[in-house]
C-alpha cells in the first residue's frame, strides 16, 4: 500500500488523496499580461526531479503541499500551505477591458 | 428540548432521517425530538442494550449539530464560551454535554448530546448565525449547516474497532485511538469523520458522512457487522449505556 502523510491527518492510503498540480508562486497580478497568467494557471513545467505539488486529502478537504521527486516518486516532505501563504492577498478592483 | 415517546410510524410533518425507510422495515419505534423523529428502539430494550454493548449501529441523524469555519472561527467560538480542544482532530465535551471537535485549525464541529438538549447547539443555531451574517467579513467566521449536509451514525460496542478494520484504514483500537480523538478518513470508500465518544465504559464512534451517502454506508456497516452479531439499535439503548457510568 502506498502512503502519503497529510500534515493535518497523518499517514493515509494514497487513495484518500487527490493531486492538484504543480505549485508555482503567483506572479504580481498588476504586472502580468494574459499570456503570463495563462502560463501560471494552465502550464506545467513537468520537470524531472524534485518538484513542489498541491495535494488534497479528500476526506477532510485539506489542501497542502508536497515536495516529491518525480524520477523516484519519493515524497521528501509534506507541509501546510500556511508555510507559504501567510498573509491575505487582496486584488485591486480595476475596470479592465472585458472584450 | 424534550423528547416524547410515540409509537411508530414517525409522526406526520416531522423531519425524518434519510434512513427512515430502513427503520420502518425494521419496525422501529420512533420518538419525537424537536421537529424531528429519532429511532428510540427496534425491539425489547434490555436485549438492545446488550447488543449495543457488543456491537450496535444507531442512526443519530435527527440530533442537532452545527459547524463553523474560517480564520476567525476559533476566536469567535471562545468568545461564545465554547471550550476548544488544543489540537485539530480532537474533541472536548462541554458543560452541557455537547461535543466540540476541531477538524482543522480553522474548522469546528459541534454535536448535541444524546437527549438533543445541549443548550450550546440549540442556542447557537438561530441567534449566533444571524449575528455572523451581519458581522464584518474580516471576522472570517462562517456557519456550516452540518445537520443538513451530514448524516450522523453511531457504532457502539466492544467489537466496534475490530469491525471497523474491515472497512477503514485507520486503526481505531482503544490504545491507538483514544477517547475524544477524531479521524477524517475513508470508510467503506465514503469520506467520513469518525469521532470517538464513549458511552461510559462502552466504546462508541460517531460517524459523520455526506447525507446523500448514508443509505450505502448503513448497509455496508451492517454487512460488516454481521460476523460479530452486530444489529441496529435505538437511541434509548445508547442513553442507557451512557447512564451506566
Amino acid at each position: 500500500m502506498k502512503l502519503l502523510t497529510c500534515p493535518l491527518n497523518g499517514p493515509r492510503n494514497i487513495s484518500e488523496f487527490t493531486y492538484g498540480g504543480e505549485y508555482h508562486p503567483m506572479p504580481d497580478p498588476n504586472k502580468t499580461d494574459p499570456r503570463q497568467w495563462a502560463e501560471h494557471v494552465f502550464f506545467h513545467d513537468n520537470e524531472a526531479g524534485i518538484v513542489t505539488e498541491w495535494w488534497c486529502h479528500s476526506a477532510s478537504s485539506f489542501w497542502f503541499l508536497a515536495e516529491r521527486n518525480t524520477i523516484t516518486d519519493q515524497v521528501i516532505r509534506t507541509f501546510e500551505a500556511s508555510e507559504l501563504f501567510n498573509q491575505r492577498v487582496d486584488f485591486a478592483a480595476e475596470s479592465g477591458d472585458n472584450s | 428540548m424534550t423528547h416524547v415517546n410515540s409509537s411508530q410510524p414517525a409522526m406526520q410533518n416531522q423531519r425524518r432521517s434519510p434512513l427512515y425507510r430502513r427503520h420502518t422495515e425494521l419496525k422501529a419505534e420512533f420518538e419525537s425530538l424537536g421537529d424531528a423523529s429519532l429511532v428510540s428502539r427496534y425491539g425489547e430494550l434490555a436485549a438492545e442494550i446488550e447488543s449495543a454493548a457488543q456491537l450496535g449501529l444507531a442512526d443519530l441523524s435527527a440530533l442537532p449539530r452545527i459547524g463553523f469555519k474560517g480564520a476567525g472561527a476559533p476566536q469567535w467560538a471562545i468568545s461564545q464560551g465554547i471550550k476548544l480542544p488544543e489540537s485539530p482532530n480532537h474533541s472536548v465535551v462541554q458543560d452541557d454535554g455537547a461535543l466540540v471537535g476541531k477538524l482543522s485549525h480553522q474548522e469546528l464541529l459541534i454535536l448535541s448530546d444524546l437527549a438533543g438538549s445541549s443548550a450550546l447547539v440549540n442556542s447557537l443555531e438561530p441567534v449566533q448565525i444571524e449575528s455572523l451574517k451581519q458581522s464584518e467579513p474580516a471576522a472570517q467566521t462562517y456557519h456550516l449547516p452540518r445537520a443538513h449536509s451530514h448524516s450522523c451514525l453511531a457504532v457502539t460496542g466492544t467489537a466496534a474497532a475490530e469491525m471497523f478494520s474491515k472497512v477503514c484504514g485507520v486503526d481505531l483500537r482503544s490504545h491507538k485511538f483514544a477517547q475524544g480523538q477524531i479521524a477524517q478518513t475513508s470508510l467503506a470508500k465514503i469520506n467520513a469523520v469518525i469521532v470517538r465518544h464513549d458511552l461510559a465504559e462502552t466504546p462508541c464512534f460517531y460517524v459523520l458522512s455526506d447525507i446523500s451517502t448514508v443509505e450505502f454506508l448503513w448497509d455496508c456497516l451492517l454487512d460488516a457487522m454481521q460476523e460479530y452479531a452486530g444489529v441496529p439499535v435505538g437511541v434509548a439503548a445508547l442513553r442507557s449505556l451512557a447512564a451506566r457510568g
